[in-house]
């Protein structure tokens, strides 16, 4: 019972088995995202150009900062890479629990119906980009066809060429893509829900609308930042669907901050302003994860305190 | 009698929704398909012919290189770096997730929260933002156009994810099991292969779909880091269809049903589990 | 010798110490039981003698070994969850041979001692279910099977009983002392029901906020609390605890509540307190029973009315509840009649067997 027994015991509680559990994910991501990212921040204050090596000790400060913020093609690029996403994720939600709702009332053939939900979920996004180029295709597009066999439109009307319609042909493309996460999990959330609260609020003489409004919204929300954490990892996948419909042409119409930087990076192939665009694209999607996240970690606390 | 009438109409209503709702999601997908099956001048004919006259497999034979009509486009190639990359890269994924998730939802230590959202960050950067220093650093270190390349960042791409679902899982089952295993006479290493990763495995397995799936999927960063039949993938080969002004229809198509088969398949042979792990993980702290 | 000694063991998380220097030494085949309410440190320190929690400082040993290094598996115990984490994927016959395949038993062995356990539990013909298709109390036998089959030198239990319904409860109490009975082992057993620390224990261990407050065996600890949160604590329904100040009456020491009511100090305790001291005198609902309705009393009796506000008939007796001086009192009726509410009934108390209680401390001034 000398207390020299007791002292090495004490140094050895810390567990040290956490990090080394963490430890390949972390050298991984180091090794793969985050060296990559220090590097290209270097890069963006630099005048780099892939085809000139020597240009890669070039400092310029932060004049490519300035160019690309005196740019009005860089923010017309970046407000619509915005309103691309506001009204994706809008409308994701808003169908995604109008589905999950409606899904939610069918008992017969439920699980079938789910499954066959996932599967745009699952798609490759160019898939889905190719699928609806060929869809949506002036000429020989189902699409157009259908319209005009059935006498709906005599002429072929340009659905990926046409100023709104070619975003509105990719927000649909986007929607149709990623609606699947918000029911998939919007649904689980139904199907988690308890019943008392509903029938105490039913007793308490609330409407049906009332019920949905004060009792079943609130407690789908965390499932809904689910989601959108979920999809906040991967916006930019619609950088995919974008270049295979259009490109981001004609003339910049559907132009996304993700297409400009491939485009500015490797076909004009400035590295060093397409860095500092990335840089920009980066903050845009980190600051929608950090947001949605902060919000399931909250949403999360009070789910724990209701069991 | 208003009651019932009401509530019919309420069913007829939910069963057309539903229906409408199966068209929009099924049709585009299942054109495409059909379209696969489908000879070029038929697809584009003026006016349209709505009922496929000729269906046949003429158009995979062709991008596989048998039948009388050859292309130019390497597609079993495409075929065997997608598979090599995505099965290697989710079988190194799976292992660091399996260690990465275990230590999120077994310890406590300081700064969880943190960290976990410093793995989700890590994922949120732009495939096509991340391309270019990748791009800069595998020309240094000679990893462009090869599939090792290509497997290293499919491993730090599927890491996050993979840690986030394989933690749910394991949080699914009580801690107990394994302390009861290590008073039953298992060190941590023997509790962990006979009771908790048994358990945990059909979560694994459809956390190892995930991963798979979005290494068969992925486009943007391969479409910048591969050149070649050395590491072209699918995704990045169905553009080779694409010539300046015209685009081989039937070819593209017949490919297309090559990418999504797998993913079909595989989403049919996982959702129970994708839906659950998505959910566990997310709501449970 | 499979005895158990704990040395001061403290346990920390981070800087918050939850056990703090415990000692305690349990002897070959004694069966303790660790009770107190949540969050005593009672479930930490079961797991820390089961390896499942690290020890901060002090010694556990068992059977003369220190097992403060030793991983759970070469403790030679085996344990009882209260969720019994019992193993899904495996048959209740896996489920109870694991331990010994892991030991590297052979066929035979694994085979013969799971058979001996099952017969011991009477589960033969669950044997080749799944735990999924087993009832809470079939679970909770496979459980204690599959602690059994090992012939460890020490059994724990963590609060086995609280996941069972309360008839089932009863139930496998008796099941588990007769266990003890047919397999002799140390048995340590944590839980919060005061009952079944009662009715299984050779010793039982009160312990409060990472303390323990008292060692003795169940009747020892019921009739003579340490203090007053033991009497509180320990039976059913809890001491009834009222203070009061000591002041001489008549030549003799009483006990004086609020609103002058007054009772006698116990003849025993009369050195033990002065007049004026500050006290909490106790007794149980036991010890006071309406006239006509009383058991024999030993010792002095003494008398006084109280109004019953409500009666809560039990069968062959009933809880009689009141108002004394402010404090709210339990009594109890035996061959009971009917009570309306608010009606005078004239007591007789027990006197020999009331407490007093520091009123500073707590503690008990039998000492």
């Amino acid at each position: 019972m000398s207390s020299d027994h007791i002292q090495p015991r004490r140094k050895r509680s810390r567990d040290w088995t956490p990090a080394l559990l963490l430890s390949p994910a972390f050298l991984v991501l180091i090794f793969v995202v985050l060296v990559p990212l220090l590097f290209s921040l270097y890069t963006s204050f630099t005048n780099y150009r892939l085809i000139r090596p020597e240009t890669l000790y070039d400092w310029i400060g932060i004049r490519n900062y300035q160019r690309i913020f005196s740019d009005k093609h860089f923010w017309s690029a970046f407000g619509r890479t915005i309103v691309f996403l506001t009204i994706a994720l809008n409308l994701e939600f808003i169908l995604g629990l109008g589905i999950a709702l409606l899904i939610n009332r069918i008992t017969w053939g439920q699980r079938t119906l789910r499954t066959i939900m996932m599967f745009p979920m699952m798609f490759s996004p160019i898939l889905v980009g190719y699928q609806f180029k060929f869809i949506f295709n002036d000429n020989i597009g189902i699409l157009n066809n259908a319209l005009q066999d059935l006498g709906l439109s005599d002429g072929a009307i340009a659905w990926l060429v046409d100023k709104p319609l070619g975003m509105f042909t990719i927000i649909f493309a986007e929607v149709w893509m990623s609606t699947s996460v918000f029911a998939i999990l919007l649904l689980a959330g139904l199907f988690a829900m308890p019943r008392d609260p509903l029938e105490a609020a039913k007793v308490d003489g609330c409407n049906p609308w009332q019920v949905f409004r004060h009792i079943t919204l609130p407690f789908l929300m965390p499932f809904a930042f689910i989601a959108m954490t979920i999809r906040s990892l991967d916006v930019a996948r619609a950088y995919d669907i974008v270049d295979v419909m259009t490109g981001g042409g004609p003339a910049g119409r559907t132009e996304l901050l993700w297409t400009m930087i491939a485009r500015v990076g490797y076909d004009n192939s400035r590295m060093g302003q397409a860095n500092a665009m990335a840089y920009v694209s980066i903050m845009l999607s980190i600051a929608f994860t950090y947001y949605f996240f902060t919000k399931l970690i909250a949403a999360r606390k009070y789910m724990g305190g209701a069991e | 009698m208003a009651m019932i009438t009401k509530k019919k109409i309420g069913t007829v209503a939910t069963w057309i929704m539903t229906f409408l709702l199966m068209i929009v999601i099924c049709l585009p997908g299942l054109w495409v398909v059909l379209t696969g099956f489908r000879p070029n001048r038929e697809i584009l004919a003026k006016p349209a012919i709505w009922i496929p006259e000729n269906l046949s497999l003429d158009n995979f034979a062709k991008i596989f290189g048998f039948g009388a009509e050859q292309i130019a486009i390497p597609v079993p190639a495409y075929f065997t770096n997608s598979l090599v990359i995505a099965l290697t890269s989710t079988f190194i994924a799976l292992l660091i997730g399996m260690s990465g998730g275990y230590a999120f939802a077994r310890y406590r230590f300081k700064h969880k929260n943190g960290y976990f959202l410093g793995l989700m960050l890590s994922r949120t950067v732009p495939g096509i933002a991340l391309s270019l220093p990748i791009f800069m650093v595998w020309s240094k270190l000679g990893l462009i156009d090869t599939k090792l390349g290509m497997i290293i960042i499919y491993v730090a791409l599927n890491i996050p994810f993979t840690i986030w679902l394989i933690d749910g899982f394991f949080r699914q089952i009580p801690k107990e099991m394994s302390e009861a295993a290590q008073v039953d006479g298992c060190t941590r290493w023997q509790a962990f292969w006979q009771i908790e990763f048994p358990l945990a495995k059909s979560g694994v397995a459809s956390a190892g779909i995930f991963a798979f799936l979005t290494s068969w999927n992925e486009y943007a960063l391969a479409s910048q880091l591969t050149r070649s039949t050395d590491s072209k993938t699918l995704p990045v080969g169905l553009m080779d269809f694409t010539a300046q002004f015209t685009i081989d229809w039937a070819g593209m198509s017949a490919m297309a049903v090559i990418i999504i088969v797998p993913a079909l398949i595989l989403t049919f042979l996982v959702q129970k589990h994708l839906i659950a792990g998505l959910t566990f993980g997310g709501v449970k702290g | 010798m499979a005895d158990i000694q704990l040395n001061n063991v403290t346990k920390n998380y981070g800087k918050l110490e939850v056990v703090h220097g415990i000692n305690l030494d349990i002897e070959h085949n004694e069966f303790v039981v660790l009770v107190g309410p949540s969050g005593c440190g009672k479930s930490t320190t079961l797991r820390m003698i089961a390896g499942l929690e690290e020890i901060t400082g002090g010694e556990i040993s068992i059977g003369g070994r220190v097992v403060n290094d030793l991983a759970p598996r070469k403790r030679d115990i085996s344990m009882v969850f209260q969720n019994y984490a019992l193993y899904p994927h495996m048959t209740v016959r896996e489920n109870l041979g694991f331990g010994l395949k892991i030991a590297k038993q052979s066929k035979d062995i694994i085979e013969q001692r799971v058979n001996e356990a099952a017969a011991i539990l009477s589960i033969e013909d669950l044997m080749d279910r799944t735990p999924a298709e087993l009832s809470g109390g079939q679970r909770q036998r496979v459980a204690m099977g599959r602690a059994i089959v090992r012939h460890p030198q020490v059994f724990l239990f963590d609060e086995p009983l609280s996941n069972l319904d309360a008839k089932l409860r009863v139930q496998m109490r008796t099941e588990i002392k007769r266990l003890h009975q047919k397999v002799k082992t140390t048995i340590v057993y944590v839980t919060h029901d005061q009952v079944e620390a009662m009715t299984l224990a050779d010793r039982i261990v009160v312990m409060k906020d990472g303390h323990i407050v008292q060692v003795g065996a169940p009747l020892d600890v019921f009739e003579r609390p340490v203090d007053t949160f033991v009497a509180s604590f320990i039976g059913s329904p809890p001491m009834n605890l009222i203070p009061g100040e000591i002041a001489l009456q008549d030549g003799r020491l009483h006990v004086v509540f609020q609103a002058e009511n007054t009772m006698p100090v116990p003849r025993d305790l009369a050195d033990k307190v002065v007049e004026g001291q500050k006290v909490i005198f106790g007794f149980r609902a036991d010890d006071m029973m309406p006239k006509a309705h009383s058991l024999p009393i030993l010792g002095e009796a003494y008398d006084l009315r109280l109004a019953v506000d409500i009666a809560e008939p039990l069968g062959t007796e009933t809880l009689l509840f009141s108002t004394f001086s402010g404090a709210d009192i339990q009594t109890k009726m035996f061959n009971p009649r009917r009570v309306e509410p608010g009606e005078v009934m004239d007591f007789n108390c027990a006197l020999d067997k009331t407490h007093l209680f520091d009123a500073q401390t707590g503690k008990s001034l039998r000492g």
